[in-house]
């Protein structure tokens, strides 16, 4: 890394062509990465800024742009008023929540299991369970629909065949939510045990012979060398399953609609329905700017947390 | 010097094209020539062929006008007409539904109707559909298609209970619709996951105990009232007698799912739904189709008379297509309401209509179409016109329908109590009102 910036007291001991050679770099650099600057400006930044301003206005997104009304922060006051926008706040967190206290432990706990160099057939399995992430979701979601399906369902089939009442796993307010962090896990859930897969073989072989040595068990070495050394992977697969799971739409808007009665209403599908079905844009973008201040603030506090715990 | 040169035409250049690429492709059949027209819509396989049969009947006719068909499912049509619609290049003509005509106007996404339109339409079709294809006295649509509630009962489960003819009061409804619960078969189900479909019952159910949705300005609910209150008292009274079962009663996308499956599987005895789903019963049902039968809504306790909720449809023209297109488009949809487009003296969206059991609106369509209107299905729903109550057509009834959908999903699932349901209702859907009409 270099400290030959301008406040640096080593500047003067850079010669004349090496900082020539620094100024070209900085050039060519700055070529090289101006189209995607350029793209990222226009798609990104730009848009997030308009966001931010359609969110201090009542307008309704298919009127010309000089049709908006300034009404400051009555977007972000009428969000906190409204009970239905705010259950979808709360949901979101719910699902967020659930999806990663199930998946993080259960990817993790797959992954050793995979990752056991004994274990016959783990390429197989490997294979079958990254087969969920590659899948679209719309298809996955068409057979979750019946799965879920309270007549012909297999999964209502499985409950009653062992004495018990099947839940209604879409059409129940208690389990709406709950049967699509279950249809997010599953989805998802390949996808991470692979990433903590590749985490596991960084870690050096030598460092559990030494173990074992030591007389450590299977326990003793997960806890005490797998587990810390699979941090980088494990904060990663975390942030991951965070921002997928707070970005979730597509089961919300294939299955359930946000009922029944607004159970499974979250963020994401309450920006679409604003935007698109009620033509209201300001309220929209005052969400889509709530939903991403969350997740800079929880991304913030994990960060913090993964940080501190790396002191 | 001249590697900065070099870097500034280049970052020139990749701005000219990220710019030129948001600009977006050239309009095509735009200006006078030939012109191809899109039609939005959110019918089936069936009834897009027999549009695109009448399309290419009117090209035969008009060589320079060229139709396309795009079909997408219900829920989606709403988002996709607001999407598209806003460009040039979006469908032409899309399907509407009566309520989302106000904002569409106030969004520009609907045109006026030429004068010679207007002029047929008015002179053509009921005044009722007229005006709830109008706004602000403008007409913005050719009204097509005209749809009630009635309730549908399977009279194999009826007379398995015993029970001789349909309800016709609640005190009826409530006893039928125990009688016909046993083991896995609920006595009424009421949809859920679908808007429309969860508050129109509701609202036929108050317009015949003798109450409104909103009041008469359009400007706030009026849900508190006792009318509503005993509506919402029915259905809690329903829920805690175990005679109507939520996990049978979901909607899909196509607004059928389950509570269509478990209605043709004989697995409910009774529920509230529109005549359009006619075809949706033949397809499942068969043969068996001749079980079905409907009967008017039964009247509430501080009703006189039996009302249904009623909606319209109509077909509109894209504002932001150019002036050629939208011509090319109002002479496609005089040609496709027109009674020379169809089978003795129908038109080919009557023929249209009626292949899926959907009342037509044009009088001459209704003339030509007397026969099927008169079948025991579809005559409840013709008889029950006259009394219908007309769903309100005023800025913010979407999301005021979604307000109260959440209430009535949550007292069919044992949530709330009937009068904090309606009180949440009434809250929730004065808050969208003013928020969309302020």
């Amino acid at each position: 890394m270099t400290t030959a910036t301008t406040a640096s007291p080593r500047r003067n001991t850079v010669s004349p062509p090496m900082r020539r050679r620094r100024s070209k770099t900085a050039k060519w650099s700055a070529l090289f990465l101006s189209p995607a600057m350029i793209v990222i400006g226009v798609f990104t930044v730009i848009p997030m800024l308009m966001t931010i301003w359609i969110s201090l206005n009542k307008w309704s997104m298919f009127t010309s742009i000089t049709d908006m009304t300034f009404v400051g922060l009555d977007n972000y006051t009428r969000l906190l008023g409204d009970a239905s926008r705010m259950q979808a706040i709360a949901n979101t967190g719910v699902y967020v929540g659930l999806s990663v206290l199930i998946t993080i432990p259960l990817a993790l706990l797959i992954a050793l299991l995979l990752y056991f160099p004994k274990l016959k057939g783990k390429g197989v399995v490997r294979t079958l369970l990254f087969a969920t992430y590659v899948i679209p979701t719309i298809a996955i979601v068409i057979i979750w629909g019946n799965i879920y399906s309270p007549g012909y369902g297999p999964l209502s089939a499985m409950v009653s065949a062992i004495g018990l009442t099947p839940p209604g796993w879409l059409s129940d307010p208690q389990w709406a939510l709950l049967s699509l962090v279950i249809f997010n896990v599953w989805q998802m859930l390949g996808y991470y045990v692979i990433l903590l897969i590749a985490g596991l073989t960084q870690i050096n072989e030598e460092l559990y012979e030494a173990a074992r040595i030591d007389g450590a068990g299977l326990v003793r070495q997960t806890w005490s060398i797998t587990i810390p050394l699979l941090r980088p992977s494990l904060v990663f697969v975390i942030l991951m399953t965070f921002v997928n799971s707070i970005q979730v739409f597509d089961p919300i808007y294939l299955l359930t609609q946000g009922g029944p009665a607004n159970s499974t209403n979250v963020v994401g599908f309450e920006i679409q329905r604003s935007a698109f079905q009620y033509g209201m844009a300001g309220e929209s973008s005052a969400l889509a700017v709530s939903l991403f201040l969350m997740i800079v603030a929880i991304g913030g506090v994990l960060g913090i947390i993964m940080k501190g715990r790396k002191r | 010097m001249k590697k900065s040169v070099l870097a500034a035409t280049g970052l020139g250049i990749v701005a000219a094209m990220t710019l030129s690429g948001c600009a977006g492709p050239a309009e095509s059949g735009s200006g006078s020539g030939a012109q191809e027209i899109t039609f939005l819509t959110h019918w089936g396989p069936d009834q897009v062929a027999m549009l695109e049969a009448a399309g290419d009947a009117f090209t035969a006719e008009h060589p320079d006008i060229k139709l396309t068909v795009q079909s997408v499912p219900f829920g989606n049509l709403l988002s996709t007409l607001r999407t598209q619609g806003t460009s040039a290049n979006g469908p032409t003509i899309v399907g509407a539904y009566d309520a989302w005509l106000p904002e569409l106007v106030r969004d520009g996404l609907a045109a006026r109707a030429p004068g010679d339109v207007a002029d047929d339409v008015t002179a053509n079709w009921p005044s009722g559909v007229v005006t709830a294809a109008s706004n602000g006295g403008d007409l913005y649509g050719v009204p097509n298609e005209i749809d009630l509630y009635a309730l549908n009962y399977n009279t194999a489960l009826f007379d398995a209970a015993g029970i001789s003819e349909a309800p016709a009061d609640w005190d009826a409804l409530v006893d039928d619709a125990a009688k016909l619960t046993t083991g896995d078969q609920q006595g009424i189900g009421f949809i859920t996951g679908w808007n429309s479909g969860v508050v129109h019952p509701f609202l036929s159910l108050l317009a015949s105990n003798g109450g409104t949705f909103l009041n008469e300005e359009g400007t706030a609910s009026n849900l508190t009232s006792d009318e509503a209150i005993e509506t919402a008292e029915l259905y809690e009274t329903l829920v805690k007698a175990g005679s109507t079962d939520t996990s049978k009663s979901t909607a899909n996308a196509n607004t059928t799912g389950p509570y269509l499956d478990n209605f043709v599987n004989d697995k409910t005895g009774m529920l509230i739904m529109a005549n359009w789903w006619e075809s949706s019963l033949k397809d499942a049902m068969s043969d068996r189709f001749s079980e079905i039968a409907t009967a008017p809504i039964p009247v509430g306790p501080s009703g006189t008379e039996s009302s249904s909720i009623s909606y319209s449809w109509m077909t509109i023209v894209n504002s932001k297509a150019d002036d050629a297109k939208q011509d090319a488009a109002w002479q496609f949809l005089s040609y496709l309401n027109g009674p020379d487009s169809g089978e003795n003296g129908s038109s080919a969206m009557g023929d249209i209509l009626i292949s899926m059991g959907i009342m037509p609106t044009r009088s001459s369509d209704i003339e030509a179409h007397a026969d099927t209107l008169e079948t025991p299905f579809l005559s409840t729903y013709v008889d029950a016109l006259d009394a219908a109550t007309p769903f309100p057509t005023v800025l913010g009834g979407p999301a005021a329908t979604d307000a109260l959908q959440v209430q009535l999903e949550a007292l069919l699932n044992g949530q709330v109590d009937a009068k904090t349901a309606m009180e949440n209702a009434a809250r929730d859907v004065d808050a969208a009102l003013a928020a969309a009409q302020q």
